[in-house]
């Protein structure tokens, strides 16, 4: 349980981290809160020849509202995130996500970037920010660029960053009026991977129809999985039993391409999509319902 | 005065060592020029070994040697028939010509070992491992009993007869057949319990060395250290003298360090070399290279009157053994035992079979066969109980055996015999009332009918036996010390029980100076080392208080008797021997089994979530009889422990193999239950029956809180959703599947 030989830097600001990168390249891996990493090299899975060390990097840990959004840097701690009064406000799903995201102890040493970056398809996060319709901002020595989490992640544990590319920032924009918003997952364990979940955003008119809504699911596919013909069901719509009905029906047959495990069939995985999705949907409708709504 | 040192939770002796980290671990132990250790396992289920070529492995940087079957001196071991070789090699026979009985060139399963490498470090070790080449002929895999079990089943011992089954227990009491045509309702049903990984914290490890006095010594994790050396001896040919076994701190056991693991191939490596040599095996080596609990498919059908009576239980058991007996014979015995519950049933007919297959051996594990076949007789229970429109508890106190009645063997049960006692305590305690409503059976009712969260609650007993079975003589040693002049100053006790985290020591300690009349504090305990002190016995089969106990006090009384007679200091040794047990008879069963038995009952809450299928328990209430609780802490925490160790059992755990690989071989994928998913409460009500043979009453409690969880917890689940769950655990798969929800 030891990991392979490794040559370490621990970079004290954002630009020799970048300059360090650059020079070593795909050879290199980033370590941010090590959650996922370490345990993979000492499992020996990954055995990267340069391991560059963020958690000096302070620039980069920092919550902040920005006009209308809110700026979170991609060293801040899954902790911080739990707590932090701004994150509550601006996005009180992502809040509710948080204490699933596996252990305490995990949350208090684990990022915001490192986990978008590590692009499990089994985490909460990346969910989180498509849910959330999150933008994503990368830098290298020569400059910086954005994304929409959609473009972000492009599959099983792969992301568009390039090899000189670090995640420095995450953009949260806000809530539209009466949306409600719901998180669920079920795990074997507590703060287990799940083996399903799923992260809701509903947004109603002032008639209470549908103005939007958007359904993310992960474990359901090789990464974040978004549920866009389940949602267009409910645009338009006032939200009732048979549309919730007709959309889990959707997902769960559809949208979703759970792959199971050796603890749980893909069809177990497709019933508790069904059964998240009638549940999330109806937290969600009632969340956006009490925003001001008759 | 009279000391109170019995019946006081005094703090564990080893408290303060453990908690700051100074208690060694087999792990924590070094020498100065000790060589480093890994092990070539087989990793292949079923094979011919045709050639080992370790050339390169010897050639490899900082490798001092590398050895195969040739290099075993008398390979072959196992606690019970010595079926396994040491190493697995193309060679038939034993370097000696003794031995020859276990072919040699077979793998049998996935964690058969094939060579050992000692380097100068373990990097070195374990690169010169991957160096050594194998060439195997892969044979067909057996990873089934019922499979292994028919005619034309290739023969996995084929030395030891032409057939895989290597147990076979028969029980026949009364006329079963005569009872089932009387009997007013009859219930049927096949159950299978899984396979259980210890999952002790720390896993195989050793250091050996040549002592002061020429002798192999390995300092280990056991739980007999006498047995350890008989079977180390055995195997390098050396007279048991030139052997010694002693055991530094224990993380934990429970059954599964009843076999060897790692110490007959250190103390070859030291032998050959005069070096001290350590090895560490990694989380993933012990999943696969220790016993497990066996897999068990149980058939009953069973038989009641109207007015509440059992009649007539009809029984097979089938246990996997996997590759090697181990402690099959034994184990699967204690299920034949237990097949019938805590129960008087006038008519009985049980087989229990034992069959080798490729899996991982079965072994000892914490109940030792009893909670299968419990899981089985409990559920049966429960199934009579509602096909009659009874309580489940008022029927298990109609037929609770009481003092006098026969067990399925065809004796009773030593006196006293309190299953009415913990089952009243259990019931009493958890506020056990009499059915309020009928609930509607069945899988379309449960289908259509149930709110997302529903509660039930649950009841089951058990009872276990206490000590060695089946006409083994019993015994224990022990020797004290007193010094001092014309008080009584300082005592020695002598004992070389494994103190496996349990307690023991502590416990020993207690009943020593209870038994001199002298405060604990001036008890000193010299543990462990079969050098120095005599055969105590294995920690296992609830045994140690009990059996240490009568050696303790008989050493005592023989110290005193000398120490009055002014001998200084008054020195006495002990053999306690427990009264005779029987062999089962061939073909009806009939014996008397145990001298001591030990009850338990349990009530259970649980809430079942059905539309994701999880099972909560939400309360556990357990009522255990020990006898006399020595120390009440202990015991209380032995209990904790029981219920939380069969929670991962009973729902979490879910130990899977395929065609004989281990795929759950990480606590990764291996779900041990977190302090996050374990029962909300347990309540533990100590009952406290005294055993006439028993010190100062103490039956024992090691295995008696893990019984009646999973069958108690079935029938919860029951209660809750009007669906019977014949399989476990109740992972929310297995209950959504029987929800009929997918």
């Amino acid at each position: 349980m030891k990991p392979a030989p490794f040559e370490y830097h621990v970079p004290d600001s954002l630009e020799q981290a970048l300059a360090l990168l650059k020079e070593h390249g795909g050879d290199a891996k980033l370590l941010a809160g090590g959650q996922s990493l370490v345990p993979a090299m000492n499992f020996r899975v990954v055995q990267p020849g340069v391991l560059i060390d963020l958690n000096r990097v302070s620039e980069l840990a920092y919550v902040r509202q920005d006009g209308e959004n809110l700026r979170i840097g991609a060293m801040t701690r899954e902790r911080t995130l739990e707590i932090d009064p701004l994150v509550a406000k601006q996005s009180p799903l992502l809040e509710e996500a948080m204490p699933h995201v596996a252990h305490p102890q995990i949350r208090n040493r684990g990022t915001l970037g490192g986990s978008l970056a590590n692009a499990d398809p089994a985490a909460e996060l990346p969910v989180i920010m498509l849910a959330l319709g999150a933008r994503l901002k990368a830098r290298n020595v020569s400059g910086e660029r954005w994304m929409e989490a959609h473009d972000f992640f492009s599959g099983m544990f792969t992301t568009a960053l390039a090899p000189d590319e670090i995640l420095v920032e995450i953009e949260l924009p806000p809530d539209l009026p009466h949306t409600g918003w719901s998180f669920m997952e079920v795990a074997p364990r507590a703060g287990d991977y799940a083996l399903m979940g799923v992260a809701a955003q509903v947004t109603l008119d002032e008639n209470g129809r549908c103005r939007q809504a958007r359904l993310v699911y992960l474990n359901a596919g090789d990464g974040p999985v978004d549920a866009k013909e389940a949602a267009k069901i409910l645009g338009g719509e006032m939200p009732n039993d048979d549309v919730i009905e007709a959309m889990a029906e959707l997902v769960s047959r559809k949208e979703i391409n759970p792959f199971g495990n050796i603890h749980a069939s893909s069809d177990f995985q497709r019933h508790l999509a069904g059964v998240l999705t009638r549940k999330a949907l109806k937290q969600a409708i009632e969340r956006a319902g009490e925003d001001g709504l008759q | 005065m009279a000391s109170q040192n019995i019946g006081q939770s005094i703090p564990r002796i080893d408290a303060r060592s453990k908690v700051t980290g100074q208690a060694p671990y087999p792990g924590d132990l070094a020498m100065k020029g000790m060589l480093h250790m890994k092990v070539l396992f087989a990793e292949r289920p079923h094979a011919r070994v045709k050639s080992v070529d370790t050339s390169q492995a010897e050639a490899a940087p900082g490798v001092v040697a590398v050895y195969t079957a040739k290099d075993v001196p008398v390979n072959e071991y196992g606690l019970q028939i010595p079926d396994q070789p040491v190493l697995c090699g193309p060679t038939l026979t034993s370097p000696s010509g003794r031995g020859d009985g276990v072919r040699a060139d077979i793998v049998r399963f996935v964690g058969d070992q094939i060579a050992v490498v000692a380097a100068q470090t373990e990097v070195q070790a374990d690169a010169a491992v991957k160096l050594i080449r194998v060439e195997y002929e892969d044979l067909p895999i057996l990873s089934d009993p019922v499979t292994a079990m028919k005619a034309d089943a290739p023969i996995l011992h084929p030395d030891r007869g032409d057939s895989n089954v290597c147990v076979h227990y028969k029980i026949r009491k009364g006329d079963v057949e005569d009872a089932f045509a009387k009997a007013d309702v009859i219930v049927e049903s096949e159950y299978h319990t899984p396979v259980q990984e210890h999952a002790y914290l720390q896993p195989e490890a050793g250091l050996s060395y040549i002592d002061e006095d020429g002798r192999v010594t390995i300092a280990s994790g056991g739980q007999w250290t006498h047995a350890d050396r008989a079977g180390i001896a055995h195997a390098l040919g050396l007279p048991e003298e030139m052997v010694r076994v002693v055991y530094p701190a224990i993380g934990g056991a429970f059954g599964g360090r009843e076999d060897l693991s790692v110490q007959i191939v250190l103390a070859l490596a030291t032998w050959k070399l005069q070096r001290p040599v350590k090895i560490i095996w990694s989380r993933r080596e012990s999943i696969i290279g220790h016993g497990k609990r066996h897999p068990v498919t149980l058939k009953a059908k069973w038989g009641a009157t109207k007015d509440g009576k059992l009649i007539a239980a009809e029984n097979e058991i089938i246990g996997d053994g996997g590759a090697y007996m181990y402690t099959s014979n034994k184990v699967l015995g204690n299920s034949a035992i237990t097949s019938t519950g805590p129960y008087f049933i006038p008519n009985v007919k049980t087989d229990v079979y034992g069959v080798y297959t490729n899996n991982v051996p079965g072994a000892a594990f914490r109940g030792f066969g009893a909670p299968q076949a419990l899981y089985m007789a409990e559920l049966q229970v429960n199934k009579l109980a509602e096909k009659l429109g009874m309580d489940p508890v008022e029927f298990r106190l109609k037929n609770a055996l009481r003092d006098g009645d026969t067990m399925g063997v065809g004796t009773p049960a030593p006196n006293p015999c309190s299953v009415v006692e913990v089952v009243e305590a259990a019931r009493d305690k958890f506020g056990w009332k009499k059915k309020r409503r009928p609930k509607a059976a069945g899988r379309g009712g449960a289908k259509n009918g149930l709110p997302p969260i529903v509660r039930g609650r649950g009841f089951a007993a058990g009872f276990k036996n206490v000590g060695f079975s089946f006409g083994y003589q019993e015994n224990c040693w022990a020797k004290v010390e007193i010094h001092g002049n014309g008080k009584i100053e300082h005592v020695v006790l002598h004992h070389a029980s494994a103190e496996v985290g349990q307690g023991t020591h502590t416990v020993m300690i207690q009943m020593a100076a209870q038994a001199l009349d002298v405060p604990t504090n001036i008890v000193e305990l010299k543990t462990s080392d079969s050098a120095t002190q005599g055969n105590p016995g294995s920690v296992s089969a609830s045994r140690m208080t009990f059996m240490a106990g009568n050696a303790i006090k008989g050493a005592a009384e023989a110290a005193l008797a000398k120490w009055e007679a002014e001998e200084r200091p008054a020195i006495a040794e002990f053999k306690y021997l427990a009264p005779r047990t029987t062999h089962m008879d061939e073909e009806t069963g009939f014996s008397t089994p145990n001298f001591a038995y030990a009850y338990s009952a349990q009530a259970v809450e649980v809430e079942v979530d059905t539309e994701t299928g999880h099972v909560r328990v939400l309360r556990v209430v357990a009522a255990d009889d020990v006898g006399k609780a020595i120390n009440p802490d202990l015991v209380i925490g032995q209990v904790e422990g029981g219920v939380v160790q069969a929670h991962g059992y009973a729902v979490t755990e879910n130990f899977i193999t395929k065609d004989g690989r281990v795929l759950t071989d990480q606590f990764s994928n291996y779900l041990l239950p977190t302090i996050l998913d374990i029962p909300e409460k347990v309540e533990t009500v100590l009952v406290e029956v005294p055993d006439p043979n028993g010190p100062w009453g103490a039956r024992g409690v090691g295995e008696l809180p893990f019984l009646p969880y999973a069958p108690a917890v079935a029938a919860a689940i029951h209660d809750a959703t009007g669906v019977w769950i014949n399989e476990f655990p109740f992972t929310p798969e297995r209950v959504l599947r029987a929800l009929g929800k997918i």
